[in-house]
């Protein structure tokens, strides 16, 4: 991950730039970054934090982490990604109820009557919840008292800009501009 | 400091009195025994020789004897709840009775505050280490929060602050904000220092203390209380707790002051040569703060 720190200090930059790289290691999210921009104003306070997706999150489908076959009226499916199982059990109980889906063995599952097509289109993740992650990651390597928040968010590329009192119309300018610069050559 | 076994300690606890030595502290977990003493300087040898004896180790502990707050803005995932805990262990490895204490309403640069019973409750103690974060501007805004504080105050931050010499004791750079422990080296190597400059602030206030000395050191009347039943009986790890110039004691004031005020100190009522209040913690403990001889000479004076 490649991280830009601009701020007047140099101890609270480099202090910044570490502390960015242990909560995301920490959560899990320094992986799933590509480039990030964090802009530091303790004078303002302002402190806009701008970051690039490896890839852009998207929604899943069951039959995005699942195989599925029909044999007469009964539906087999088999999961592929583990860690999507509890979301796709908890589709298919919401779906037929439990009384109808049958779990056989750790990845096999088995749907009395159920219509194949229905069942691979059933949604068992959306981007917004790892752009929310994500959002959360940041919330947490930001300063404590910077409560007033303001997200960008387009893409591959997520910019939040935090004060602490009224987010201005100049803190809105100043977060787009940072947003548009880290945009710059990446391909949204 | 003994840190050993629990096996024959009553041994080790014999010759403390046999040598005129006062337990500060006495802590048992589980098979492990530490007891904090104060001994003559002639029987350190001796006492060294026991210690081993029974299987533990003995070492200098130079705020023995103290009991220091570690505030910070909050005490929140987001702060210092790292560098906090590492401080107040080290201080504690030193002999300190420590307490973590997070602000209600520390955070932010132009938003903190700190409110009366805060600092009443910091003042109880014989002093403060503030951990403050990584922005010179940041930490030079939130002077307020210690400058009222009347015990000594140790400043705890990342950069070095300009400008806020005659508001504390004493500044500590390069620790602020983090996500980690302090287990590198070099950051062990700052925790001494700390602990050095805490035990330093902590001397001179001992040597203004013995200017005019207390009526009585506290651990005479720590002798005292430990035979008061509402004590015996407490099942708080340490009811009495040692400061420079009085005692934390964990019991309700309302129910145990008047037995308190009349215990006899050479001759004298304790109420009378020391003030005794209710902690601002809240009602279930007390601080006797001791008085000095002159004050109660004074005191003296005034009745005849």
């Amino acid at each position: 991950m490649e991280i830009t720190v601009t701020g007047p200090e140099e101890y609270g930059n480099e202090a910044y730039r570490k502390l960015f790289t242990e909560v995301m290691s920490e959560l899990g999210k320094a992986v799933t970054l590509e480039k990030a921009n964090l802009f530091l104003d303790p004078a303002g306070p302002l402190f806009v934090f701008s970051v690039v997706l490896r890839s852009r999150p998207e929604s899943k489908r069951l039959a995005d982490a699942t195989s599925i076959r029909t044999e007469g009226k009964e539906v087999h499916i088999t999961i592929t990604d583990e860690n999507y199982a509890p979301e796709i059990l908890s589709a298919l109980w919401k779906q037929y109820g439990r009384t109808r889906v049958e779990q056989q063995t750790r990845f096999d599952i088995k749907i009395d009557e159920g219509d194949d097509d229905l069942i691979r289109e059933l949604p068992i993740a959306s981007g917004e919840d790892a752009k929310q992650e994500i959002v959360g990651a940041l919330w947490r390597t930001l300063p404590e008292g910077i409560k007033a928040r303001h997200n960008i968010s387009e893409g591959r590329i997520i910019t939040i800009a935090a004060t602490e009192e009224i987010v201005t119309d100049e803190i809105k300018e100043k977060a787009m501009r940072i947003h548009n610069e880290v945009k710059g050559d990446v391909d949204v | 400091m003994y840190d050993g076994g629990i096996y024959r300690s009553n041994e080790l606890l014999e010759m403390i009195e046999d040598c005129g030595g006062v337990v500060i502290q006495k802590t048992r977990s589980a098979q492990m025994f530490t007891v904090t003493m104060s001994i003559p300087g002639e029987d350190r040898e001796g006492m060294e020789k026991m210690c081993t004896d029974i299987g533990g180790m003995v070492k200098a502990v130079p705020l023995a004897g103290t009991e220091i707050a570690v505030v910070g803005p909050t005490l929140g995932r987001h702060h210092m709840p790292h560098p906090i805990c590492d401080i107040a262990e080290e201080l504690r490895q030193a002999g300190a009775i420590t307490v973590v204490m997070g602000l209600a309403r520390g955070r932010g640069k132009a938003t903190s505050q700190i409110s009366m019973d805060e600092m009443g409750i910091i003042n109880e103690y014989d002093a403060a280490v503030f951990v403050l974060g990584n922005f010179k501007s940041c930490v030079e805004a939130k002077k307020h929060l210690f400058e009222k504080i009347s015990v000594p105050v140790i400043l705890v931050s990342g950069p070095m602050p300009d400008g806020l010499e005659e508001y504390c004791e004493a500044i500590i750079s390069g620790v602020g904000r983090r996500t980690e422990r302090m287990r590198l080296p070099e950051d062990r190597k700052k925790l001494e220092e700390i602990s050095e400059k805490v035990e330093s602030v902590l001397r001179t206030k001992r040597k203004a203390i013995e200017e005019d000395p207390i009526f009585v050191h506290p651990a005479e009347i720590k002798q005292l209380l430990e035979e008061y039943g509402p004590i015996k009986e407490s099942l708080r790890p340490a009811p009495i707790v040692l400061h420079l110039d009085g005692l934390r004691l964990k019991i309700p004031m309302k129910e145990n002051i008047e037995a308190i005020s009349n215990m006899e100190v050479y001759g004298r009522k304790l109420g009378d040569i020391a003030k005794i209040s209710e902690s601002r913690i809240d009602d279930s403990s007390m601080i006797i703060r001791i008085m000095t001889r002159s004050e109660v000479e004074d005191k003296d004076n005034e009745k005849t």
